[in-house]
């Protein structure tokens, strides 16, 4: 193969994916909504706002893709990001600790309450959907009444030195000579940032990650290869936990308090983010950027339509439908590639019938 | 996927994100210290109404707004409801408002214990700031002045009358909102310091919470605890607007004698107190709020006038309504609303 055809077909490839559609279609939003309402460009009330929002819910996302990448779901994930949460108030409010002890202590809480799920799965087999839906309710019920019971009107409010510079600051209070960093960037996305980052490189270059994904496409030929799924399983889970739990973390440092209500709005958005980047339900294939993309495009759209002033019941109508016409093309596209690759296979097929030698 | 490729593309991605974010950002200047503080004229000025979520209360905000636009001579009046209960979804409705040049907000923080950090930033940004409706939890008000009901004034009247229409013994619960929003402790602390100073003659069941969703879910809750302890409960108290409207057609409709003291003047209440089927209803002022809070913030965006103790709350009203007053109550709540603004003009506000 010459380099020229080798170039062609990573061109196609990264074409092909849905990663590269969503980006067309991200970039086309941004240009419409700039050009038609100028103050999209508004970096300190819409670019920032969004940008804080992308970094919370891309780790929400990350940790749906966690489970999904094992062919798993998380339905408990708000109420895990809330748990692990709770744990981070209480270390700050009730034991005064610092910010990083307190956050370790959650995203512990996190995990634990993740791994727990996952070993119930792994050790009883029962459907991780069932296993988290009870979990869900469980926490559901655990959050609040903690809350009740330990922090005066149900949230912990103390706020550790640097909380707010993760959650609220942007790079604009970072001055030097005069001159500030851009206040449409907030600080958030540095941490977010990381953690794609460590996500995508244990996919990409660890055993770990590969085995998490062999899980996901086939767990007895996994088994059978001696991979010790059990675990895996209650690593992926426990890993989606913390992850919950950071994402907990930074919706509390960007609001400014810990409440029970924390994770309420995230289990639709961690399905959308993996899915409309390509990540199968079905586990074995996972895509980080494409869960950053998906998360992008959906708040995206949300900015828009609230940048022109659309009703409650409008948005989500048009929310939802924009969403199923994203999701729809983005199969139409799958449905014609394979449509041309079947013609240009008969076509090889015939020519080879065709062939007298 | 290959690995290779993933990692590639995870990194690629967010080159091209950052590429992008810092292109369209740029660098800023540091702020001078100096500020600029000439007044402007109230039609510069274009208030948002923002509410936590949709909510048949707020619906009064709408007129009480475009009436206030008119009177005072504001620049742009909106009201927006798409918060949906969920602070992160209020803060980005408001700041997308910003963008789109208004530039005094009235809000009703969907969060007690979160709103202060919300009201900071829009100081920060040089807006006029009220807190309508509801406060910040805690002694600290961020906005430049809160106009609410006192929710645990409210609910401890609302109580009161409960138990006096009980004849003053019996049991009571208490239909109530969301748990975990500090407004429904305090409205919680308010029945029960009702029900102590009856020394034991009333007993309290377990506060019914989380039914003020919608009104199914209102309706099926009360449908269930009637079904339960509909023989026992001789009073209900409500400080929720959906669980009283469903407790108002449930009574009724069960036949059962229990005292029903309810919040709030929606029609199917007050069709209620007028047959005599509820006893009471505690109603606010949403109105008082919309239209004197969108005058102040006028007032303050347009730099005219500064607040004398920034922060400060002021008390919309409360009103018991029963059937000796359905018809007039509006009367006194009009009159409130008048008082109030004098109050802001002659006391609160400090105006060149």
């Amino acid at each position: 193969m010459t380099p020229e055809t080798q170039q062609h077909g990573v061109v196609r490839r990264v074409i092909a994916t849905p990663r590269f559609f969503l980006a067309i279609v991200i970039i086309a939003l941004v240009i419409f909504f700039g050009s038609v309402k100028p103050a999209f460009f508004s970096g300190p009330f819409v670019i920032a706002p969004l940008l804080t929002s992308v970094a919370i819910f891309t780790v929400v996302g990350l940790a749906q893709m966690m489970v999904l990448s094992i062919g798993h779901m998380n339905l408990a994930v708000g109420q895990m990001a809330s748990f692990g949460a709770m744990f981070m108030g209480m270390s700050y409010d009730l034991w005064k600790l610092p910010l990083l002890v307190g956050l370790g202590i959650g995203l512990v809480a996190g995990a634990a309450v993740g791994g727990l799920s996952g070993w119930l799965v792994a050790r009883t087999g029962v459907n991780s959907f069932i296993v988290t839906l009870a979990m869900s309710f469980a926490l559901i019920g655990l959050v609040p009444t903690a809350y009740s019971a330990l922090a005066t009107g149900s949230a912990f409010i103390a706020k550790p030195s640097g909380l707010d510079v993760i959650g609220r600051d942007s790079f604009a209070s970072f001055c030097f000579a005069g001159y500030c960093g851009p206040n449409a960037i907030p600080i958030i996305v540095v941490p977010a940032i990381v953690v794609m980052l460590i996500v995508g490189y244990l996919y990409a270059r660890t055993r770990l990650g590969r085995e998490l994904l062999m899980t996901g496409s086939n767990v007895k030929a996994a088994t059978l290869s001696g991979i010790p799924t059990g675990r895996r399983i209650v690593l992926a889970h426990a890993l989606s936990g913390l992850l919950a739990a950071l994402a907990g973390f930074f919706l509390a440092s960007s609001t400014g308090s810990f409440t029970p209500g924390i994770g309420d709005e995230f289990m639709l958005q961690s399905f959308v983010g993996p899915i409309l980047g390509g990540t199968l339900l079905a586990g074995g294939y996972i895509s980080v950027s494409g869960t950053f993309l998906g998360i992008v495009l959906t708040l995206l759209i949300r900015k828009g339509l609230d940048l022109f002033g659309v009703g409650i019941e409008t948005l989500n109508v048009l929310l939802g439908l924009i969403l199923i016409i994203a999701l729809s093309t983005d199969r139409i596209r799958l449905l014609a590639r394979r449509r041309s690759v079947k013609r240009v296979q008969q076509t090889d097929a015939l020519l080879i019938e065709g062939n007298p030698l | 996927m290959r690995r290779k490729d993933l990692l590639h593309s995870v990194t690629v991605t967010v080159a091209v994100a950052a590429a992008l974010a810092l292109g369209l950002a740029g660098c800023t200047k540091a702020p001078s210290s100096a500020s600029g503080a000439g007044s402007t004229s109230l039609a510069s000025i274009k208030v948002a109404l923002v509410p936590g979520g949709p909510h048949p209360y707020f619906q009064p905000w709408i007129q009480a707004g475009a009436d206030a636009k008119k009177d005072f001579g504001l620049g742009g009046m909106t009201f927006n409801e798409t918060a949906a209960w969920d602070q992160s979804k209020q803060n980005d409705v408001i700041n997308t408002l910003a963008a789109n040049g208004y530039n005094a907000f009235g809000v009703f923080g969907v969060s007690p214990t979160d709103i202060n950090t919300t009201f900071k930033t829009l100081k920060s940004s040089g807006f006029a700031v009220g807190s309508l409706a509801s406060c910040p939890a805690g002694a600290t008000d961020d906005a430049d002045f809160c106009l609410s009901t006192d929710v645990e004034t409210a609910a401890y009247k609302a109580g009161k009358a409960t138990i006096e229409a009980m004849g003053g013994s019996g049991v009571l619960v208490h239909l109530t909102g969301n748990n975990v929003d500090s407004n429904t402790q305090r409205r919680i602390a308010g029945v029960k310091k009702a029900v102590a100073e009856t020394n034991g003659k009333v007993t309290e069941l377990p506060d019914v919470t989380d039914i003020d969703t919608d009104l199914t879910t209102a309706q099926r809750a009360v449908a269930d605890l009637l079904a339960a302890k509909g023989g026992t409960i001789t009073g209900i108290v409500s400080t929720a607007y959906n669980p009283a409207v469903a407790a108002a057609t449930a009574v009724k409709q069960s036949g059962l004698n229990i005292k029903l003291v309810a919040i709030d003047d929606d029609p199917t209440i007050l069709a209620a107190i007028k047959d005599g089927s509820v006893y009471a209803t505690v109603a606010q002022n949403p109105v008082g709020q919309a239209y004197v809070g969108s005058f102040v913030l006028g007032q303050l965006g347009s730099k005219k006038c500064t607040m004398k103790t920034p922060g400060v709350t002021v008390d919309s009203g409360s009103f018991i309504v029963t059937k000796a007053n359905v018809t007039t109550y509006d009367t006194e709540r009009q009159a409130t609303t008048k008082k109030l603004k004098s109050e802001f003009e002659n006391t609160l506000l400090n105006c060149k």
